[in-house]
């Protein structure tokens, strides 16, 4: 269980779970992106809400590499994203808004494997592996269809299944409700807030992200409001919608 | 199984003794009979003997005749500009033989993929491509192009429709620049977020 202090107890020892952004910046073709934020997050599960445009992809995107920071620091669990990207990866499954755009291989089982390619597993074992996640959220009948078959919310549960299979410690969606109905909105979200690893969700969907412990909020590249996430999602309400 | 994946000759599940023969000897297989189509020069006996072996083939890995139907129509109008083009040049023996080995040649490379989980087709296809990592070829980046070749082409066939469902929608006559705009952009962008998803996932790794 994460805890306040942001470690977490595993077997009788301590790591770390802090999330630590330091006065980051990001800037790209001369538009700020990011200004000056500085934050510090622990909590299981974590909602990053806002306007669009507002840098919350971005922040999002930062945690795992795929964005890197003009200025600051940005430590995941100790590490820097920037200098040790495969570490980063490693810790941190990403699903993205279209699932077909994550999707990269043409079969359901096809593409859970491929996220375990280059982990010096035996194809026993990959098959077992991918088996077993397909099986856990109801995908095993599905295991031999091309990708592009399937419905919105399939692909979505899809991206997700090939994330985590590889036992991310950390998971990152970014908007994953976004294009989907409202039955597969609340499948996909009883999904991602059952699982046990910490989850950090970017999303309009504000009561998915009621369900989360925390709430941060961002304006213009900048964090306006972080906490409880109930209070930060009223304040939202009131002061942006 | 969908129209389109049928089109795209991707697996259709089955128990038959062409599904399970292992990958590596169906893809010599089409090498071998590739080469029985393409080297000899033509003659209707071979064409015509290629022909029921291929049906057979069809027929033997359960498929039925309809995917084999529904490839040669996806075909038409490949066989059109190959026909016509020839039948200017040379007579139509030769042209209506060359067009027939082509269709031969590629139906068969259908029936490997229909048969074939693509997963298979990309391991064998990675360990044959091993020995040339000596001169730069990187197997496993080979195979993954292939992968997301065949993954992508329905993505972009449903970004296309898209466009084009938009034209319609607003009542616009059919613009082959206002579909291939889009499309391109749209395809750039597909590409963007997928090379973003493959980091994510460790490719680079």
């Amino acid at each position: 269980m994460t805890t306040s202090r942001g470690t977490e107890e595993v077997s009788g020892s301590t790591i770390d779970t802090s999330i630590r952004f330091d006065s980051v910046r990001v800037e790209r073709g001369g538009v700020q992106i990011l200004n000056d934020v500085t934050t510090e997050l622990h909590a299981h599960r974590i909602a990053v809400i806002g306007a669009n445009g507002s840098g919350k992809s971005t922040f999002a995107r930062m945690l795992n590499g795929l964005v890197t920071a003009t200025a600051g620091d940005v430590r995941v669990r100790g590490i820097d994203p920037r200098r040790r990207g495969r570490d980063a990866r490693a810790l941190i499954g990403f699903i993205f808004t279209n699932p077909d755009a994550q999707i990269v291989m043409p079969t359901v089982a096809e593409d859970v494997a491929f996220s375990l390619r280059g982990k010096q597993l035996a194809k026993a074992e990959i098959d077992r592996r991918v088996e077993a996640v397909l099986e856990r959220y109801g995908l095993a009948e599905l295991r031999d269809r091309p990708a592009h078959e399937l419905s919105g919310g399939q692909k979505q549960l899809l991206a997700v299944c090939s994330v985590l299979v590889s036992e991310p410690a950390i998971l990152v969606a970014d908007e994953p409700t976004t294009l989907l109905d409202a039955a597969n909105t609340r499948r996909v979200s009883d999904l991602l807030m059952g699982l046990r690893q910490q989850l950090i969700v970017v999303t309009h969907d504000l009561a998915l992200a009621r369900r989360c412990e925390v709430a941060v909020l961002f304006d213009n590249g900048r964090i306006v409001a972080q906490g409880e996430s109930a209070a930060v999602i009223d304040q939202y309400e009131r002061e942006f919608c | 199984m969908s129209r389109m994946s049928q089109l795209l000759g991707m697996y259709i599940p089955g128990t038959s003794i062409v599904h399970r023969a292992r990958a590596g000897y169906k893809l010599l297989a089409l090498l071998v009979l590739g080469l029985a189509i393409t080297i000899p020069p033509p003659s209707w006996w071979l064409l015509g003997s290629i022909a029921i072996v291929l049906v057979s083939l069809y027929v033997i890995a359960e498929l039925g005749l309809r995917p084999l139907a529904r490839q040669l129509w996806a075909l038409k109008w490949l066989i059109l500009v190959v026909l016509g083009s020839q039948l200017i040049f040379l007579p139509w023996t030769v042209a209506v033989a060359n067009s027939t080995r082509m269709v031969q040649l590629i139906l068969l490379a259908a029936l490997v993929t229909l048969t074939t989980r693509t997963a298979d087709i990309l391991s064998t296809l990675e360990r044959a491509l091993r020995p040339f990592a000596k001169i730069g070829v990187d197997p496993e980046r080979v195979s993954l192009v292939l992968a997301m070749t065949i993954r992508t082409v329905p993505v972009i066939a449903e970004l296309g429709e898209q466009i084009s469902d938009a034209q319609r929608a607003r009542g616009g006559r059919i613009s082959i620049r206002a579909f291939v705009v889009p499309l391109l952009v749209g395809s750039i962008r597909q590409a963007d977020d997928l090379a973003d998803a493959l980091v994510a996932r460790g490719m680079d790794d």
